[in-house]
């Protein structure tokens, strides 16, 4: 099958075989590409940037879960930020979801505010 | 900074001499350490203007009390201050008393102040609440009362109206002989004379340049402030028999209504303690109920406490010239009578200070009365009500509704020469949240409206009462070192190309370096990029837009860079033949017209969307179709959500991020339409923005109708053939409330071409060779006003060039 990876702009097209247990990767032009191919097919993940509310205020607040999450938790996530309120100020960095979804990754903050 | 004058302290009395000074052709600098004018003493004081019978015949006290109490109807006139000759009583309680009476009536004589001694029948004839057990009283009819600190904001906006500038958050560390003051931010100021009004601090900054030194011990003294309803329980202001350690507890009408009880007196250490204390308020209920037995106690609204600057040394007002330091003017030790006596003070400093310098009064056509006055709706007749708020709406909604203040007075507090900075600044100039609900109801009110006239989050003001908020402070600090004097770079824009190249310029040997941005934050578009994606090269590692954005600002603080926000550049004019400074002219709420001289500047504009009109899209032109960088900025900014069923026109990123942020934010993304065969965006955003979400993209499609009259409703939707045209018979109906439209970028030069830089057709961006000059000399660009960038990490790389030359032409060798 063909894939583009999504890890820089470069949008290397992948093509992946699988034969038997072994996955086989061409068209990558670093090994995050290939990481990504192995990912994709086995345990897809994405990086989720989203907005909370900020008490007091209408202006969101800017976050992203510290590393990509799997993709199956993406719509789950989305849902929690959108009834996400939190207290100023925060900094870049600060935690305001530990452990999202049970994904074991923070969400943080990504503006200060 | 240069100025003749230097007046140290915002107080009543700085203000006074401020204002005195400015009528003469002198240029006058006040510098105040709080945020604010009267943040002193002159903010909690007993609001008396004594009569003058008290002080010790022969005093500067006696003397300029005496002379100010007659100065002070005429000064409030003409500042509109509230004043009124209540009168004074003071009470005796005996014969005892009664004989102390007899002293001050002989000291009254000595100091020209007239007063009679009345019996108990007439005392209880004038004040029903006086208490039974006062005997007799010595009535001053020349006695009165007022606002102290609306007197000194008069007097001050008065000031700034001749020309006397008003530098606040500005603490002085340092003072050396001819004159140069030192803050503590470093700022540094020069001046022929100094005039030390410093309040409680006076004896410091004397005894940093005289020999003569001098102790001032903060004394501290507690009040309770009663509701409007015991207006009318005095009329005079009942003293009692005065004692070593002040003119004891009284009892007296304010200005505004209320009634004024105190204050202790407390010799404290520390000169910064305004606390109120169990034991200091019992004294003052103890002390006011000998006056006043009934005293309500469920009427008082309000208790705080003030600080008097009691010298101890000398005891007297000590006012002119420190003998060891030629042009170095006190005012050390101003306690009470100090506000009766401040209009004398200013006026007497004044010609002191001009006599110095032989400065001439200005022309009386050329002195201003302006003291910034607006409409006070309390007081008005209903009949001017009403034309008022048809002529000016927000005066027609109350704000503060205890005192009934209006928006359009609180707007008016903050935009006036000295304006109001915090929550205190308001409460002071217009009694918003001074009254029984102590500012519950408008707090959240005041603050929205101060971040709206001053270009901040609201919750920026509830960080401190009386200090400006940092941004602020941090704002004022760089205008008042940019707005005087050349600089050797400007850089237009503070995105990630304007700081990129700053920066670059700073760390390449440039001197003065400043970006000016017309959006209120630093940031540049980044600031509404919130996602992931950006920095891969440069950092090694994925950002989001704002995070990138902060690296980048946070290095421009580093680099001592100053970033002028709010500031929109509205023409560029090169040097002339000859002159080595383009004059930049910068447009600001704050600074109004300003120019800044460079001798290099760099454009970093960035660049904006195609709107609809350029893409000729056949329809109607209802609501519901933005760009997609104008929904951007509403989502992620704002907040507001501009629709629930969306089509986007053109596959550029932009577009395609937002199909993936509105579907999180809980839209429907029904298709995304491309005219090419291809998309014009990453295939990486095609993938993680449309297919992870399953939004179809339609390749060789374009939008041929846009349905709905006043708002959209739908569009209609055709393949096009290979010449891009629609073909017959192949449309197809989304039912949608919004259109979006992400269908390229184009540079923003208008800027560029009115200072003459000449334009690359097809890039539409400024013609640059490889160090990022144009054709101008002295103008480089960098970043989206030279083309438009697939990655911020080459438009940073490739400003830090431009900022690199424009450091280089600066310094002459380029």
């Amino acid at each position: 099958m063909n894939l583009i990876c999504i890890n820089c702009p470069r949008g290397c097209e992948l093509t992946v075989d699988r034969v038997n247990d072994e996955i086989k990767v061409s068209g990558h032009a670093c090994p995050r590409g290939e990481a990504y191919a192995v990912e994709e097919l086995t345990n897809p993940t994405r990086m989720v940037t989203g907005l909370v509310k900020v008490a007091g205020t209408r202006k969101p607040l800017p976050v992203k879960t510290r590393v990509a999450i799997p993709k199956g938790k993406i719509a789950q996530v989305t849902n929690l930020l959108a009834n996400t309120t939190v207290l100023a100020p925060k900094v870049i960095g600060d935690v305001v979801i530990s452990d999202v979804c049970e994904t074991g990754v923070d969400v943080i903050v990504t503006a200060n505010c | 900074m240069q100025s003749d004058v230097i007046v140290i302290g915002a107080g009543v009395v700085g203000a006074m001499v401020a204002r005195e000074l400015s009528r003469y052709n002198l240029s006058v600098r006040v510098l105040e350490s709080g945020s604010d004018v009267a943040e002193g003493a002159s903010k909690a004081n007993s609001a008396i203007v004594h009569a003058g019978f008290d002080a010790k015949p022969g005093t500067n006290k006696a003397k300029f009390n005496v002379w100010g109490n007659k100065l002070f109807e005429n000064v409030c006139k003409e500042l509109k201050v509230p004043f009124r000759r209540n009168g004074s009583l003071v009470l005796a309680f005996g014969a005892d008393d009664e004989e102390r009476l007899k002293e001050l009536v002989d000291k009254a004589e000595k100091n020209g102040v007239p007063v009679e001694v009345i019996g108990q029948e007439e005392l209880r004839k004038r004040e029903p609440n006086v208490s039974p057990e006062a005997t007799a009283a010595l009535w001053a009819p020349t006695g009165g009362i007022c606002c102290p600190y609306e007197l000194a904001f008069r007097a001050s906006e008065n000031a700034a109206a001749n020309g006397a500038q008003f530098v606040f958050d500005a603490k002085v560390v340092s003072i050396e002989k001819g004159w140069k003051v030192v803050c503590e931010d470093a700022r540094t100021f020069t001046a022929k004379v100094i005039v030390n009004c410093a309040g409680c601090h006076s004896d410091e900054l004397n005894n940093l340049v005289s020999e003569t030194k001098y102790c001032i011990k903060a004394r501290r003294g507690e009040y309770l402030m009663l509701d409007r309803d015991e207006e009318k329980s005095f009329s005079a202001t009942m003293f009692q028999v005065p004692g070593p350690m002040g003119k004891g507890i009284l009892v007296s009408p304010t200005v505004d209504g209320t009634v004024i009880v105190g204050p202790t007196a407390q010799d404290i250490d520390d000169k910064q303690d305004k606390a109120t204390t169990y034991e200091g308020l019992d004294k003052v209920k103890e002390g006011a109920r000998r006056t006043w037995p009934d005293l309500p106690l469920a009427k008082v609204i309000n208790e705080f406490s003030g600080l008097r600057a009691h010298e101890t040394t000398v005891g007297d007002f000590i006012l002119g010239e420190a003998a060891d330091a030629p042009g170095f003017f006190n005012a050390v030790g101003v306690e009470s009578p100090g506000l009766t006596s401040a209009p004398a003070i200013g006026l007497w400093m004044a010609e002191c200070v001009a006599e110095k310098l032989g400065a001439e009064k200005k022309a009386a056509t050329d002195i201003s009365h302006d003291v910034s006055w607006w409409p006070i709706t309390r007081e008005m007749s209903k009949k001017d009500l009403a034309d008022l708020i048809q002529r000016e709406p927000s005066f027609g909604r109350v704000i503060c509704r205890c005192e009934e203040i209006t928006e359009g007075e609180i707007r008016s507090a903050i935009r006036c020469r000295v304006g109001a900075r915090t929550l205190d600044g308001i409460k002071r100039r217009t009694r918003s949240g001074m009254g029984r609900c102590q500012g519950g109801f408008c707090t959240p009110k005041l603050i929205e409206i101060l971040g709206e006239e001053l270009g901040l989050q609201p919750e920026a003001f509830l960080a401190s009462r009386k200090k400006a908020p940092k941004a602020l402070i941090q704002e004022a600090l760089s205008a008042s070192t940019d707005s005087f004097g050349a600089v050797d770079v400007v850089v237009i824009g503070a995105g990630p190309a304007g700081l990129a190249a700053a920066c670059a310029a700073k760390e390449n040997g440039a001197g003065k370096v400043v970006v000016v941005e017309r959006d209120d934050a630093p940031g540049g578009i980044l600031q509404q990029c919130i996602h992931n994606g950006f920095g891969l090269h440069r950092f090694k590692e994925e950002l989001t837009g704002p995070e990138y954005a902060q690296r980048f600002v946070d290095k421009a603080h580093e680099c001592d860079v100053n970033i002028k926000c709010g500031t929109m550049v509205v023409e560029i004019v090169p040097p002339k033949e000859g002159e080595i400074y383009h004059t930049v002219t910068t447009m600001s709420r704050r600074g109004g017209l300003e120019d800044i001289k460079a001798k290099a500047v760099v454009l970093a504009m960035g660049c904006r969307e195609r709107p609809r009109g350029a893409l000729m899209t056949p329809g109607t032109r209802p609501a519901g179709v933005y760009t997609a960088g104008t929904v951007q900025r509403l989502v992620n900014m704002d907040g507001i959500m501009p629709g629930k069923r969306v089509v986007i026109l053109g596959s550029g990123d932009i577009g395609l991020i937002m199909a993936r942020r509105l579907t999180f934010q809980g839209a429907k993304v029904l298709a995304c339409i491309e005219i090419m065969k291809k998309s014009s965006g990453l295939m990486r955003n095609v993938v993680q923005c449309l297919q992870d979400y399953d939004i179809p993209l339609l390749l060789s499609h374009t939008v041929t109708d846009v349905e709905g009259r006043e708002h959209v409703t739908g569009v209609k939707v055709s393949k096009v053939d290979d010449n891009l045209k629609p073909i017959p018979g192949t449309e197809m109906h989304f039912d949608c409330d919004t259109l979006l439209l992400s269908c390229g970028l184009i540079p923003e030069n208008e800027l560029s071409k009115g200072a003459g830089v000449e334009i690359d057709p097809k890039t539409r961006g400024p013609k640059v060779d490889s160090s990022m000059a144009t054709s101008v000399p002295g103008i480089f660009a960098g970043g989206n006003v030279v083309k438009v960038y697939d990655l911020v990490d080459w438009v940073s790389r490739d400003s830090e060039i431009a900022g690199r030359s424009a450091a280089a032409y600066a310094k002459g060798i380029l």
